[in-house]
């Protein structure tokens, strides 16, 4: 049994129960072009009339974008009535797919998942062959939104009475997840807003430094943290009623004042029985070796289910469940490490000294302890003597004698959790309603120090025009242009630098060579972006990929086959480059009354730039 | 128990019981098929042989809960050499035996009803029209899902507001997307009411109707706010981001926000989003901060039914579920032929034929 299914075997299945059109979602570019080459190889062949259908449709979208008429595959998509769709394409290419699928003139699309998103062309089926997305570096489970996204793909409206969301099996596949996606609610979304330093620079342009809170309260990030906070202010409100019975006393503040008495009192106690057995580290210690506590032995680790003292020597003891589930038991001495980690359990009065259930949770916890936890810092004091403690107890505290004792000892363990509670969410709170204010106010020190803006959050003539680099990494650009690193500088060395900050892709190819001039430049913008490090993360500044951008500027007669031949990227990925490259350039453009020369350098740079393919969209 | 011994043995556990094997030794062990899932055992596993040995003893005697392999497991355990290339006939479920006492269906129903409906004349659906009218009142969120026609309120709105003399802008997130549309509307209204704006270039700036990406719509906005006056933002009437559910994008979902905190008074906003789980949020939120309140059309239903599949690598066909239709917020019980040949593929793909 081969992993999957054969893609033209794929189609000719379709075909026969009149599946298609479909879109067959894979899980890479490769996998869609080695579906297209299985049917270059294949001796499918549309009946005659069809074909004509294609060429027809391709024949007029030429007129408006001509790379189509040349493209390798034109041949192939007429002849077999399938077609590869993904980003290593021309978007021209990728237009004209779209426009024969619309029209109905494709039998199937071989596409990757980023065709889910935003690109709207319809079928009567969609084949999923996969459960996980490539995001940056590592495979992610489709959420749910995702695979209704793809699964919505299927059925037309006006063109199909229903559609067919068909799951066809490869080593990738998870079950679970495409069946949980296609049935269940697709997630709710979150805000994702981020305090960009332009944005400063524009908010403090057009706004008063007191206006700005008011304004960063607008945003979704906002509403819905208050919307956290809402309920944690409804949980504090609770809260206060259940503290009521726990006002003041005889003392104001008799918790606090309970809970030094009563340390003082324990630790009094405490060291009249124990003082000859235990080191202080033992002794501070023992305070945290608490049900539910991870803690590091000589050989592996475990979890503390209770702390004892032996029968006979009074030793402190810990009973521990070690990964694998056993229950031991071993001198709290010999606990080497108290990891700053604690699991929920319920305690139980008789051994294993923990409810069943959640014992078993347990279980499932100790054999999936994370490698790495951090260490509970221990502060080990020095004990007073022993006179000095008694003498404290009288000379300070007047609880003793105070009348109100009884209810104090009584009350204070509840009250105490209860207003340990209060201050958490109060903190909590203050931190959702003020988080993003604090963000800006961190942010805008950055520009204050750098000389955008002035003490008073104006800004200074640096800030007025930098604040028209909106892109990412303007911090490098505007202080590159500060640093007068473009003066004099040649359209296709400019456009070298902005593509090597604008690429963010670390995959890797055969690129051109690079010139000196650039490199030596290259050189000194990532010395910049190095010391820039601490308040913007430095882009991947290839040298190669600036190569690909200064050839394409620096030779005006270099066509795109030639350039596309220098390289071994796909062609989506330079048209993708480029097409970047020149917002950047024409954020640059933006700054002709500051920066006349860089500006104008900046647009010749556009003008060799947009040529070819890449004039054939706005 | 030799590597050979014990990869013979792995080789004849079900899937799932290879799974809880791998729980807690291998990284992300659900998203790998049978024959990786049992490399990888062998191979993170040398110092842990017997931990892994007494383990997989212990799992085989526990009963298994899935049904399709259910049969397997009583078997005696021990070394039972698989031949390769010969027909496994180790899946005796009985289809439909299992889960409730309604039959699965069957492929005949699956399949039946495909074809082209009859040509009809365009009326617009009670939600589409509601959508357009709300406009009138204040800010519109649709959030239905993908295939259902939001454009046509894009559309229906553009013109209402063209026709009282207003301009609108239309943002989408790709520039492809923009291009499309560009293309689309400019068939649609007139190539002289439509027009295009990017970083470098401004087509036909002065139409009522511009498109243009949520950033470049963003950059307008700030510079209008700092008194650099571009596109005339005096008459805009009408703000329409499609694909608005890019607003939880990690990159750019803070451009939404922008634009939407900063989008002038008196143009309405008309946001077209997928299905999303919390739209009301969203709606909440425009009413919270925009001078009208906001209103949400949404809901769930598919205009086209859809019905879910499941086609083994040999060709043959399965109803996805034991109903046509999908089962929406019910689990999603696997029909007994697509869980069978589900099963069979997991335990065949563990050794290619060619060996
Ligand atoms: N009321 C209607 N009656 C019949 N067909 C309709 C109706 N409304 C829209 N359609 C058709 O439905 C199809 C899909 O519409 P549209 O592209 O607007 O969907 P959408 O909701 O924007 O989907 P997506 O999530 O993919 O962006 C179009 O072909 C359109 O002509
Ligand atoms: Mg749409």
């Amino acid at each position: 049994m081969p992993p999957s299914i054969h893609p033209v075997d794929l189609i000719n299945a379709l075909r026969s129960k009149h599946l298609t059109p479909a879109i067959v979602f894979l899980t890479s570019r490769r996998a869609c072009d080695d579906a297209m080459q299985a049917f270059e190889r294949s001796q499918v062949a549309l009946p005659p009339a069809r074909q004509q259908a294609i060429a027809a449709v391709l024949a007029e979208l030429v007129t408006q974008y001509p790379s189509i008429a040349e493209h390798p595959l034109q041949s192939v998509v007429q002849r077999v009535g399938v077609a590869a769709h993904h980003a290593g394409h021309l978007p021209s290419w990728k237009i004209a797919i779209e426009e024969l699928m619309r029209q109905g003139c494709l039998d199937a699309v071989f596409a990757t998942t980023t065709l889910a998103a935003g690109v709207d062309f319809p079928a009567r089926t969609v084949i999923i062959t996969q459960s996980s997305v490539r995001k940056s570096r590592d495979f992610t489970d489709l959420t749910i939104s995702e695979v209704q996204q793809l699964a919505g793909r299927a059925g037309r409206r006006g063109k199909d009475l229903v559609g067919f969301a068909v799951l066809t099996p490869s080593p990738y596949i998870d079950l679970g997840v495409i069946t949980k996606g296609l049935t269940g609610q697709p997630e709710a979304i979150d805000s994702q807003f981020v305090i960009s330093y332009p944005m400063i620079l524009n908010l403090l342009k057009a706004h008063p430094l007191d206006q700005i809170q008011a304004i960063l309260a607008k945003s979704f990030a906002q509403f819905q943290l208050n919307r956290r906070a809402e309920i944690l202010e409804n949980k504090l409100d609770l809260l206060h009623v259940q503290m009521e019975p726990y006002g003041p006393r005889i003392c104001t503040d008799w918790i606090s004042q309970w809970q030094v008495f009563d340390h003082a009192r324990r630790q009094k106690a405490h060291r009249v029985q124990v003082k000859r057995h235990e080191s202080p580290e033992l002794t501070a210690r023992l305070q945290f070796l608490t049900p539910g506590r991870v803690v590091g032995l000589p050989k592996g680790r475990g979890i503390i289910l209770r702390q004892y003292r032996s029968k006979g020597q009074k030793q402190p003891m810990v009973t521990l469940l070690r990964p694998g589930g056993a229950v031991t038991e071993c001198p709290a001495s010999t606990v080497t490490q108290v990891f700053d980690k604690t699991f929920e359990m319920a305690e139980a009065p008789v051994y294993p000294w923990c409810a069943p259930a959640s014992l078993d949770e347990l279980i499932r916890q100790a054999d999936d302890l994370p490698v790495r936890m951090p260490i509970l810092p221990i502060l080990v004091q020095e004990e007073p003597e022993e006179s000095q403690i008694v003498q404290t107890l009288n000379d300070e505290f007047p609880c003793p004698t105070c009348p109100s004792r009884p209810a104090c000892q009584k009350d204070h363990a509840v009250a105490l959790k209860l207003r340990q509670e209060v201050h958490r969410n109060h903190k909590m709170i203050q931190a959702l309603r003020t988080g993003l204010w604090h963000r800006f106010q961190s942010r805008t020190e950055v520009l204050q120090q750098l000389g955008y803006l002035t003490p008073a959050c104006q800004l200074t003539e640096i800030g007025e025009w930098a604040r028209l680099i909106r892109i990412d990494h303007s911090l490098l650009i505007t202080e590159l242009i500060r640093a007068d690193a473009f003066s004099g500088i040649e359209p296709q060395v400019l456009a070298g630098i902005m593509s090597s900050i604008a690429h963010d892709d670390d995959r890797p190819g055969a690129f051109p060579r690079i010139s000196p001039g650039l490199a030596s430049l290259l050189g000194q913008v990532r010395h910049l972006a190095e010391s820039l490090e601490p308040h913007e993360d430095p882009p991947l500044l290839r040298a190669d990929i600036a190569a690909v951008t200064e050839r394409w500027i620096g030779d005006p007669t270099l066509t795109w086959i030639g350039l596309c031949r220098l390289t071994t990227m796909a062609e989506g990925d330079i048209y993708r480059l480029l097409a970047r490259t020149l917002e950047f350039l024409s954020q640059i453009h933006t700054l002709r009354e500051t920066h006349p020369g860089l500006a104008d350098c900046a647009s010749r740079a556009i003008k060799v730039l947009r040529r070819g393919v890449l004039e054939e969209l706005p | 128990m030799t590597t050979e011994e014990l990869e013979t043995l792995l080789e004849e556990q079900p899937v799932n019981r290879l799974h809880r094997l791998a729980r807690g030794r291998i990284h992300r062990h659900f998203r790998l098929g049978k024959r990786r899932l049992i490399e990888a055992l062998l191979r993170c596993t040398p110092e842990n042989r017997p931990g892994l040995e007494s383990d997989l003893q212990a799992l085989m005697q526990e009963p298994l809960p899935a049904p399709p392999v259910a049969a397997k497991e009583r078997r005696p355990a021990g070394p039972q050499p698989t031949r390769p290339g010969s027909p496994r006939s180790a899946h005796p479920v009985q289809a439909g035996s299992i889960e409730s006492a309604e039959p699965a269906t069957d492929l005949t129903s699956f399949l039946e009803g495909i074809g082209v409906p009859a040509p009809q004349p365009f009326v617009p659906d009670a939600w589409q029209e509601e959508a357009v009218a709300r406009l009138t009142t204040g800010d519109v969120i649709v959030s239905v899902p993908t295939g259902s026609g939001k454009t046509y309120v894009a559309l229906e709105a553009t013109r209402r507001a063209i026709a009282a003399d207003r301009t609108v802008i239309y943002t989408s997130p790709l520039k492809a997307l923009s291009n499309t549309k560009f293309t689309e509307f400019s068939r649609l209204f007139g190539p002289d009411k439509v027009g295009i704006l990017t970083g470098d270039r401004k087509d036909n700036a002065q139409a009522p109707l511009l498109i243009m990406t949520t950033e470049i719509l963003r950059n307008l906005l700030y510079d209008a706010a700092s008194g650099e006056i571009d596109v005339r933002l005096d008459t805009l009437g009408l703000v329409i981001m499609d694909e608005s559910q890019y607003i939880s994008d990690p990159e750019r979902g803070v451009v939404w926000e922008e634009t939407i905190i900063f989008c002038p008074a008196q143009a309405k906003l008309l946001l077209l989003s997928a299905s999303i789980g919390n739209p009301q949020d969203v709606a909440d939120w425009l009413t919270s901060i925009r001078p009208d309140p906001c209103h949400l059309i949404r809901h769930n239903r598919r205009t086209v039914p859809l019905r879910a599949g499941y086609l083994h690598p040999n060709g043959k066909l399965s109803p996805l579920f034991r109903s046509v239709g999908i089962p929406h917020g019910q689990g999603g019980a696997l029909h007994p032929e697509a869980k069978r040949l589900f099963a069979q593929y997991e335990e065949e793909t563990i050794r290619p034929r060619s060996r």
